[in-house]
């Protein structure tokens, strides 16, 4: 067996875990901390909330919130001045992977100085970066766990993947009590990033027994209860949910990912389209086109899903199937075209998603042809 | 873009960890002991360097607060502890900032000031030669001052005395020659007129009495002043050192007793005891020409009594100082000396009295015949009160003299 490693931030789990910030905040040396995050979660009160919490602790904090989706790179540039120029230690990150990768380009530009576009790719940082606390507030993206921070570079119109273990941050702090003031499209959305990371994770080429375990976990878990938490929003189902974008995010962060994320950074890039509507429209594609280089593992995601034994072949595909039909289960779009209305746009993306860092590790190899093949037929 | 497209082996990172502060720590640590220890050593070779300038040295804040010094403070000023301290107070003993202060000058024009002040301490007046710089940050606004403070008091005493030691004897020398040009005229002078003065006789007997008698009145005056004109001349001859000196073993006590009773004989107008006289009685022997030396005693006395004309008296004192001295010193209490004359007291001619009664080559007179002796002579005078002349001459044993 091949050497392999498996590398997670210290995780308080648990409704209420939130109140530990300001101690975590201090045990990392804070003084004065710089809070990130943006305007939703502002609207929503979690932001007053923090703060509330950090002045209880006697905690000094500048606020930084000029973020966007798919943060751009003067966003973090600016906030990495008024870091230094607050003078500011502790980087606490609050909100979904907007405000947490943008709290990670922060923290790297602040310490490591330069462009962020300098440090595209892999193990590129020099320096440490400042201690990082995040709180995740929708179970999805993973930034809190991962060791990627994703930022778009606006001149060449493209998502970078900047990827290193110094990005992990140090504490991860999740507290699905935060989910409850999400709305509806935005826990699917996120749901399925995370169902997507799980899977993509699971059929990695560099999926390891430790993140495979979280992978399967997470689609579990997912399956079983991103219906009832729409339906009933209860705390225990919105709970599970929380867990299971945790365990795909560990398990993601240490296997990466594949095609449909290379596509998603891709689209994102060119059309600023939001991260989590990407993958109902993509993945069961990119499976189909996965399937002969990882039939093994697809039928034991359809045995899971479905409780079928059947054939290989068939108990892959039926994994697919029942994936479609649980994306059609809830009302959100499933047509690319419905996303990029000019076709010919079609193959600069999938030249872009070449290159992305998420394809190295897709089962299958993959031509810039073949996403456009993919593309086409999701269109 | 090929270099940004990572490898798988990239994605698992194996050798790349989560960097902390630990490394970077360790290297700052060791860096900074490092450059702790240059400062160390140049701030020794400063010190060092400190330590070997033998002035006193201080540095003052822009407020006059003293903000450093060198161990050389300590030899001259009494306050232990002057850091912190405001500097008028420490080196003047002042409340309010010195007027004439180099500093305050330093400040306003930014620019290296240099002065001399008189400093008393402890008793005795110092001459300081003060240098202040100001301190300035990188060429800007100064921060405070760099004062040295040297003691020049004994250079400005070899100074002086140098100065007044070639004066005198340049004025000495051309006294004496127009001295030794006057003393011919002189004595034809008093030559012919004493020729005259045989022929009265005869000049009498064919010549009415009241003008013979006039004529003889006239002579008697020309040869009185031809005499004191030959006196002056000689005073002025001795200026010049032109007179051979008789060095004999001698008793100064005795040259003092001697002198006083030509006085006394002068001056029997004034009470008996005026002039007292603390003489020493085992003083020792010492090496001199008598007669000079009882000019000077003579001259000493007789401005003392000039000064004591309308009140006052003199001690005439003499005594032992070491083992190499004897001295004498002649107090009045008369009317003293103003401050501004005492530098100029030995200079020939310089007089405050009236045309007439002196010519100023009295002290000039003594200077130069102590100083033959390789003696001293100083003064002490207080306005209103007195004045005191002292004279040091240097006992020298007789194997010593007549080895030179
Ligand atoms: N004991 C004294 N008290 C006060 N003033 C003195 C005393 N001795 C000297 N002086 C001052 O010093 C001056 C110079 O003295 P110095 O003996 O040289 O000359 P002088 O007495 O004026 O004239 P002379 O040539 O007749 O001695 C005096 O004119 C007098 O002003
Ligand atoms: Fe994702
Ligand atoms: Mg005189």
């Amino acid at each position: 067996m091949r050497v392999i490693k498996f590398s997670i931030p210290e995780i308080i789990f648990g409704i209420g875990s939130i109140n530990y910030v300001g101690l975590c905040a201090k045990q990392l040396g804070a003084k004065k901390i710089f809070l990130v995050s943006d305007p939703g979660l502002e609207q929503a009160g979690w932001v007053s909330k923090i703060i509330d919490l950090l002045q209880k602790d006697d905690l000094q904090y500048a606020y930084y919130s000029d973020i966007t989706t798919n943060p751009r790179d003067f966003q973090v540039h600016l906030g990495a001045e008024k870091y230094l120029s607050e003078q500011a230690d502790v980087v606490v990150a609050l909100g979904g992977g907007s405000p947490l990768d943008a709290a990670k380009g922060i923290a790297l530009i602040a310490s490591n100085g330069g462009q962020i576009r300098d440090y595209e790719g892999a193990n590129k940082i020099q320096k440490p970066l400042p201690p990082m606390l995040f709180i995740p507030s929708t179970a999805g993206s993973g930034s809190d766990i991962s060791q990627f921070a994703i930022i778009t570079d606006v001149e060449r119109q493209i998502k970078m993947s900047i990827i290193s273990r110094t990005l992990v941050p140090n504490i991860s702090i999740i507290d699905p009590y935060l989910l409850t003031t999400k709305d509806e499209k935005l826990i699917i959305s996120s749901a399925i990033d995370a169902l997507c990371h799980a899977i993509e994770s699971y059929l990695s080429k560099i999926a390891s027994p430790f993140t495979e375990s979280q992978s399967l976990l997470a689609i579990q878990i997912i399956f079983k209860n991103l219906k009832p938490a729409i339906e009933t929003r209860s705390l225990d189902h919105l709970c599970q949910l929380s867990i299971a974008s945790t365990s795909a995010g560990m398990a993601f962060s240490n296997a990466s990912l594949g095609a449909v994320h290379a596509l998603a950074h891709a689209l994102g890039g060119m059309f600023d389209t939001m991260h989590g509507l990407v993958h109902p429209v993509l993945l069961p594609h990119v499976m189909k086109f996965n399937l002969p280089s990882c039939k093994e593992k697809m039928a034991h995601i359809g045995k899971i899903l479905t409780g079928e034994n059947k054939p290989e072949y068939n108990t892959a595909m039926s994994a697919i199937e029942a994936i479609e039909r649980f994306f059609s289960t809830f009302n959100i779009n499933c047509r690319l075209s419905k996303i990029v209305k000019d076709k010919s746009k079609l193959e600069p993306v999938c030249k872009m998603a070449h290159n992305d860092a998420c394809l190295l590790t897709n089962p299958r190899e993959a031509t810039w042809e073949d996403l456009l093949a993919i593309c086409e037929e999701a269109w | 873009m090929s270099q940004i497209k990572p490898s798988l082996q990239d994605l698992i990172g194996i050798e790349y960890i989560k960097l902390g502060f630990y490394r970077e720590l360790q290297e700052k640590i060791i860096e900074l002991q490092s450059s702790n220890l240059q400062l160390d050593i140049k701030q020794q070779h400063l010190q060092s360097i400190i330590d070997g300038i033998t002035d006193v040295m201080a540095t003052v804040s822009l407020d006059f607060k003293i903000t450093s010094i060198n161990r050389f403070y300590y030899d001259f000023f009494e306050e232990k502890d002057p850091i912190g301290k405001l500097c008028f107070n420490v080196f003047r003993q002042r409340n309010s900032v010195c007027p004439e202060c180099p500093i305050f000058t330093a400040l306003q024009t930014n620019q290296v000031q240099r002065q001399i002040v008189m400093i008393p301490i402890r008793g005795k007046i110092h001459h300081f030669e003060i240098t202040a710089s100001p301190l300035r940050k990188s060429d800007s606004y100064p921060i405070g001052v760099l004062i040295l403070k040297r003691d020049v008091t004994l250079e400005k005493e070899y100074q002086a005395k140098l100065y007044q030691a070639e004066k005198m004897s340049t004025i000495g020398l051309l006294a004496a020659s127009v001295a030794h040009e006057m003393n011919n005229p002189l004595t034809a002078i008093s030559g012919f007129a004493q020729g005259l003065r045989r022929k009265l006789p005869v000049l009498k007997k064919n010549l009415d009495k009241s003008v013979s008698d006039e004529i003889e009145e006239y002579l008697n005056i020309i040869l009185k002043e031809c005499k004191r004109c030959k006196d002056i001349v000689q005073n002025l001859l001795d200026l010049g050192r032109i007179r051979q000196q008789k060095m004999t073993l001698l008793d100064l006590n005795s040259i003092i007793i001697d002198t006083v009773q030509l006085i006394r004989h002068h001056s029997k107008k004034r009470k008996k005891d005026f002039i007292k006289l603390r003489l020493y009685k085992q003083l020792p022997m010492i090496y001199g020409d008598i007669s000079q030396l009882k000019q000077v005693v003579l001259n000493l006395l007789l401005n003392a009594l000039d000064a004591t004309e309308k009140k006052g008296d003199i001690i005439i004192t003499t005594s032992k100082v070491g083992k190499e001295l004897v001295e004498m010193s002649i107090q009045d209490s008369g009317v003293g000396i103003p401050k501004e004359y005492l530098d100029r007291l030995f200079e020939p001619f310089f007089t405050t009295k009236p045309l007439g009664r002196g010519t100023g080559i009295g002290l000039s007179t003594c200077y130069n015949i102590i100083k033959n002796h390789e003696g001293d002579i100083f003064v002490s005078s207080e306005l209103g009160k007195g004045t005191t002349f002292t004279v040091q001459l240097p006992i020298k044993s007789i194997i010593a003299l007549s080895s030179t």
